[in-house]
């Protein structure tokens, strides 16, 4: 599973909505996700990747896929699966 | 007051009152865990002011919202120092809602958080206190009986974490451990920009009759008295810290004729 879907997988978990409506320009209030449900997933992504996201970058991501693209170039690409 | 060779875990100890207290017990000779959960830079500048007051300082990322990392925290310091004699439950979280807005969600990470963090921090340290005439303290608000905007679920988290307070200082009573908590009122820290309007706040000073906002190293004081042997005979209390605002201040104030 790419990264993007692993962490998919983990916004529509939290947020109970379908991954199918989750793409790379959603924002987090498209996908009903609140300041709780950010930090949750922002938690379960750093657990699940082993990396940390200090809150200044997070509150930089305008939309799902800045989320995506910033665990990207966080995690080392011999890990990528 | 002397903490020389004692240990401190402050949970939420890289900011705000958490650190102030982690300072407080170092200055007077403690070593220090700082526990943090999203604020690593801060919980690492923590340490280092620890540091440079002649003591060991120690950082060790946890959600204590989250049983297993309490767990995972544990295990650590029972590895690596195998005894603890101070536990300063302070971490906190919360959602600022009208209660009509507190949804399950709200209501559970604010609870786990504030009250039950505390619970299972303290079953994982006294078995750490063996023997070493433990000190618990954890960190209350008037908001646990006075009504603000917005805080409900915070401010029942906090009215069970005295209630906790109290059955833990009962309970590990025989195990020689003085259990107490401190409830303040606003002190300015980020939490305080984060669940009030600053007005607020100020708006309380003039009824506030120390005559100034509650500081950090206000709460500090105290909490390092309550961990000191002079306070042996304090147990299950919510000592406040408020300069005087919650007692009835507001309608001295208005009826002052000068």
């Amino acid at each position: 599973m790419s990264i993007e879907e692993q962490i998919r997988e983990i916004m529509a978990k939290i947020t109970h909505v379908e991954q199918s409506i989750i793409t790379r320009e959603s924002t987090f209030k498209d996908i009903k996700a609140d300041s709780l449900d950010v930090v949750q997933a922002l938690a379960a992504v750093e657990e699940t990747f082993g990396i940390e996201i200090p809150d200044e970058e997070a509150q930089k991501f305008e939309n799902f896929g800045d989320f995506v693209s910033y665990v990207e170039r966080q995690v080392p690409q011999q890990e990528r699966v | 007051m002397s903490f020389e060779g004692k240990l401190a875990l402050v949970t939420g100890g890289g900011r705000g009152i958490g650190r102030a207290i982690g300072l407080k017990l170092a200055a007077q000779g403690a070593d220090i865990i700082v526990n943090f959960f999203r604020r690593r830079d801060a919980a690492e500048q923590t340490a280092k002011d620890i540091e440079a007051l002649g003591v060991r300082a120690e950082v060790v990322r946890a959600n204590v919202g989250d049983p297993a990392k309490i767990d995972e925290m544990f295990d650590m310091i029972g590895d690596k120092f195998g005894h603890l004699d101070i536990l300063i439950s302070n971490a906190a979280s919360g959602v600022g809602r009208p209660v009509m807005d507190i949804d399950v969600k709200a209501w559970e990470w604010t609870m786990d958080i504030n009250t039950r963090a505390c619970l299972l921090c303290s079953q994982r340290a006294a078995r750490l206190m063996e023997g070493r005439g433990g000190k618990i303290v954890s960190l209350s608000s008037l908001g646990s009986f006075l009504v603000w905007p917005t805080y409900a679920v915070v401010g029942v988290s906090k009215a069970a974490l005295e209630a906790l307070t109290r059955y833990l200082a009962v309970e590990l009573a025989p195990r020689g451990i003085c259990v107490n908590a401190v409830g303040a009122s606003f002190v300015q820290t980020e939490a305080l920009k984060f669940y009030f309007e600053e007005q607020l706040a100020l708006g309380n000073l003039p009824i506030t009759p120390a005559g100034r906002m509650v500081t950090t190293e206000d709460v500090a004081n105290v909490v390092a008295f309550l961990c000191s042997e002079e306070a042996f005979m304090i147990r299950g209390q919510t000592i406040i810290v408020d300069g005087g605002f919650s007692i009835g201040s507001a309608a001295f104030s208005l009826g002052r004729k000068d």
